[in-house]
């Protein structure tokens, strides 16, 4: 397809031939309103939001449908399409309940967003005249729905028919009595069903795990690479500090990018944050005994001094940054480095979407790195574990594990490690795609990463 | 006003639906003649025609049969479409159940002529007692060789298969049609960009209603010209005109295409019922523009002269009304009607079927406003041209109809 002209609103773009053109309109930021429309899911047609006009057509035409073509003249304002959309918007209100106050998608809802922009802040229908549906279904998979909300844009079913290919959810009923419903006997039961929680622009759909416990506006979103396992996947952790306390994580959400996960993470990947936030190591032990920063360092160098064979263990979900970092000070102390991969594996996790057996997120950065993977089973002197879970299984005199959450298993010396989200650097996905994740969460008292133990225990300033 | 029965020749032959009935009227005489010509011809034949389909829309037949892929080298199919569900449309089911052979014998041509195996024919779901008789009817074509691998031994093989509808008037529509017969909900699909067949399955298809395909071995028989012998230049041939309403003789009566609308109601319906005046007729079943007494004396049956007037053919189902009839019921009927059955993917139809229904009810309970009716007007504009397919637009040339043509009764309403 070759690359052509198209004008819209009196400017020139250029794009490729055939693109679709609601597609070239958000890649331009250019305004224009649609609910059923998804870069995944493709063009449905049925909301009918995307009307803009087009020069020689008689009627206005639906952006979602429509292949652009050279020499192509596109108009998304001016007062005859504003009207048609004004018309489609105020029907799509008629059935609402527009209680947006006590309505959790508030603040993110395309509905919301859309009649502030045409200003028809309040429907003129008696609320006994509207259409009722049930407001409060449980449909499995922490996903609830509200049908009266619900716009209808079928993303929801269309996701699971087409992507998952599950079949759980389905319209039923036709005209105004249409809604969305699980098959009869069906509930929502499939590994990536959360997405449709993102999918739907309406506060229909909404997450058990996430309702009411924030409104989205308190929160600040950080790009960050998902830990759960090798793939990679990209998502925004969503995260908010409120005074006095530490910031929390609320959600992670899926961040589009066609080479990893397309649009959207599995709900393993999505609830992992639960897990990143609870057991937290947070302070420094000799002997189980929790202690100060200058004793625990003291506690290090001595049993570093003791002498004798030293294994140390490195976490396959460091960054890359850190593991190079952990080889280069190995190196100095003529220790032995490995970082066991089998230990990560888990065969019933893996699917052959996007899940991968493979559970630690920077495997193929240990391979990079050629960082061994046989643990030698010879007893040891001294372990230093960068939090890898196999700690315990290693016969040692004495240890030292250095680790982000509590852990099984006693060590001589215990150090805080900050997790993936409270440090930045970079990991090497399963395909060998290389992602850097920024730092998301700043505690009132920040937890040092690999690095920066590193650097403390080689005798630098904190 | 001349007879014509093309399609109609053994509606009053006692058990036609009968094989060996329908075979001593002629039944599957044409296969040899149609045999002998290739499939090209046939479709040539068709365009030479004029056959127009009869489902409603009026598209030139032929030119659709050579949107079908003529190397034969992919699975195709016929979709002979039997949903008839619009209120005052029921003239498939006098074929079905009066003359079910000519349909099959134009079902096999057909298949020939576009190279496929298989039929499906998508019945109404309501049309239990006429879906028997067709089976029947199928049964024994199968059990004379007449169906199934080898046509009566021409070499061709043909399957035909009846699928019942659930009973939603959308799957009339030919989109939504092929979904429902894929197992799915019938929801209209976007419209191609250009000219294309249907698909079915990802199968190139077919689409025809029962009275365009049950009219192709007259056709094959008698030539182009024998077709085209009757109606007019534009619309040739003859449609299954169906009339209800407050006339004398409800019914599905065989004429030309250009027959003037009077003489048809006076001679067929036998005039309005207890010598009352003429009020509204709605011409081509409830979706076409009601027109009025004045507009109705000029009328004249044909697709042509129906859109001259506003209005359009549609399937020739003729609702007349008499000067009794309350025009503001009647449309709170017929948006019943479209409130029940939009499909409700479009947000336009979804809502303004439902809406302009609940808003007519404040009318008609006395409880309206000018402005109700305004706002009834203003919706039909939200529903022109802005959908998927062409329901809201029928809806909106209804509502247009209705309001504009007797506006002053819904006044009245409001005012009381
Ligand atoms: C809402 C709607 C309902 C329809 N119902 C029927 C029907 O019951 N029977 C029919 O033959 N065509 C119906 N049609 C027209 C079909 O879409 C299609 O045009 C027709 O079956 C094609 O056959 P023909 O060309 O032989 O008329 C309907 C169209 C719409 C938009
Ligand atoms: S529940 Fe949400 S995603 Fe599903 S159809 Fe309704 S509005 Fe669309
Ligand atoms: S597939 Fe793996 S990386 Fe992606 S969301 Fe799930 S656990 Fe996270
Ligand atoms: S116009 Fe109405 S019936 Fe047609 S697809 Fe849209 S909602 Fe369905
Ligand atoms: S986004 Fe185009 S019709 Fe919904």
């Amino acid at each position: 397809m070759s690359q052509i002209e198209i004008v819209i609103d009196e400017k020139k773009y250029a794009a490729q031939e055939g693109l679709l053109l609601i597609d070239l309109l958000i890649r331009e930021g250019l305004k224009v309103p649609y609910f059923c429309y998804h870069e995944a899911l493709g063009a449905d047609g049925n909301c009918r939001m995307c009307m803009v006009e087009i020069e020689g057509q008689k009627r206005p035409q639906i952006a979602c449908d429509t292949n652009i073509k050279e020499g192509m003249i596109v108009r998304t304002k001016g007062q005859m399409i504003e009207s048609v959309r004004r018309r489609i918007l105020e029907l799509e209100l008629i059935n609402h309940p527009v209680d947006c106050a006590i309505c959790d998608q508030a603040g993110e809802c395309k509905l919301q967003d859309f009649y502030m922009d045409y200003g028809l802040y309040d429907s003129k229908i008696d609320q006994a005249e509207k259409v009722h549906h049930k407001k409060h279904i449980d449909l499995g998979s922490n996903v609830m729905l509200d049908q009266e909300r619900c716009v209808l844009c079928a993303r929801c079913t269309r996701f699971t028919s087409d992507i998952t290919k599950t079949h759980e959810l389905g319209i039923v009923g036709r005209g105004d009595h249409a809604r969305v419903t699980t098959m009869p006997g069906k509930k929502l039961d499939n590994p990536y069903a959360m997405n449709v929680v993102d999918l739907c622009p309406v506060g229909a759909l909404t997450s058990k795990d996430f309702r009411f416990a924030q409104r989205v506006w308190f929160l600040t979103s950080t790009p960050s690479v998902c830990h759960g396992c090798a793939k990679g996947c990209n998502i925004f952790i969503d995260h908010n500090k409120e005074k006095y306390k530490d910031e929390r994580i609320y959600r992670f959400r899926p961040r589009p990018n066609a080479d990893v996960n397309g649009y959207f993470i599995c709900d393993a990947g999505r609830l992992s944050y639960k897990e990143l936030q609870e057991n937290r190591q947070l302070e420094m032990l000799i002997d189980g005994m929790v202690s100060k920063e200058d004793e625990a360092v003291a506690c290090y160098h001595k049993l570093v001094a003791d002498g004798g064979k030293i294994v140390i263990l490195a976490d396959a979900n460091l960054y890359t940054e850190e593991l190079e970092a952990i080889q280069k000070y190995a190196h100095i102390l003529g220790a032995q480095l490995c970082a066991p991969l089998e230990s990560y594996r888990d065969e019933s996790f893996g699917d052959d979407w996007l899940k991968s057996s493979q559970r630690a997120a920077n495997a193929k950065g240990v391979e990079k790195l050629g960082i061994a993977q046989i643990l030698s089973t010879d007893p040891v002197a001294l372990l230093i574990n960068f939090n890898h879970p196999d700690g315990s299984k290693i016969k040692a005199q004495k240890s030292i594990h250095l680790q982000t959450h509590q852990m099984e298993g006693k060590a001589d010396l215990v150090l805080p490690l900050a997790p993936f989200s409270e440090s930045s650097g970079t990991l090497v996905n399963e395909d060998g795609i290389e992602q850097f994740c920024p730092k998301a969460i700043w505690r009132n008292e920040p937890l040092m990463s690999a690095i920066e133990w590193i650097d403390l225990l080689q005798g630098g300033e904190r | 006003m001349r007879e014509c029965r093309i399609v109609s020749q053994k509606f009053d032959i006692y058990q036609s639906h009968k094989l060996d009935i329908a075979k001593e009227h002629g039944a599957y005489s044409s296969l040899k003649d149609a045999f002998a010509l290739s499939p090209h011809e046939i479709v040539e034949i068709i365009k030479l025609s004029g056959l127009r389909g009869k489902g409603g829309g009026g598209a030139p037949a032929g030119a659709k049969w050579a949107l079908m892929p003529q190397d034969g080298a992919q699975t195709s199919y016929l979709a002979v479409n039997c949903d008839e569900s619009e209120p005052g449309t029921f003239k498939d089911r006098q074929i079905i159940s009066k003359d079910p052979h000519l349909l099959l014998e134009g079902i096999i041509i057909t298949c020939y002529a576009i190279r496929s195996h298989s039929a499906y024919i998508y019945i109404r779901g309501e049309y239990s007692q006429f879906a028997k008789i067709l089976q029947e009817a199928i049964d024994e074509a199968y059990g004379a060789g007449i169906l199934g691998a080898d046509v009566m031994g021409l070499g061709y093989g043909v399957d035909v298969t009846i699928h019942r509808g659930a009973g939603a008037y959308i799957c009339g529509e030919k989109s939504a049609m092929l979904e429902s017969l894929e197992g799915k909900r019938g929801h209209p699909r976007l419209k191609p960009k250009r000219p294309e067949p249907e698909w079915y399955f990802g199968n190139p298809t077919l689409v025809n209603n029962v009275e365009t395909i049950t009219t192709v071995p007259y056709i094959i028989k008698h030539g182009a010209n024998g077709y085209r012998a009757y109606g007019t230049e534009q619309s040739p041939g003859t449609l299954l005109f169906a009339i209800s309403g407050h006339i004398n003789k409800p019914g599905v009566y065989e004429a030309e295409f250009g027959t003037p609308m009077m003489e048809y109601i006076n001679r067929y319906g036998g005039g309005i019922r207890g010598g009352k005046k003429l009020k509204a007729v709605i011409p081509g079943g409830a979706s076409t523009a009601v027109l009025t007494a004045a507009e109705a004396e000029c009328a004249i049956l044909d697709y042509e002269h129906m859109r001259t007037i506003g209005s359009a053919l549609g399937t020739g189902g003729m609702i007349v009304m008499d000067e009794d009839t309350d025009m503001v019921e009647a449309l709170k009927n017929l948006l019943e009607f479209y409130h029940h059955e939009s499909c409700g993917q479009c947000t336009p139809c979804r809502e303004g079927t439902g809406w302009s229904d609940t808003l007519l009810g404040r009318v008609l309970d006395g409880k309206g406003s000018n402005e109700d009716i305004d706002k009834i007007l203003e919706l039909a504009k939200t529903m022109d041209g802005q959908t998927i397919c062409v329901f809201a637009p029928a809806v909106a040339i209804v509502i247009r109809a209705f309001i504009g043509k007797f506006r002053d009764e819904f006044e009245a309403r409001v005012n009381r």
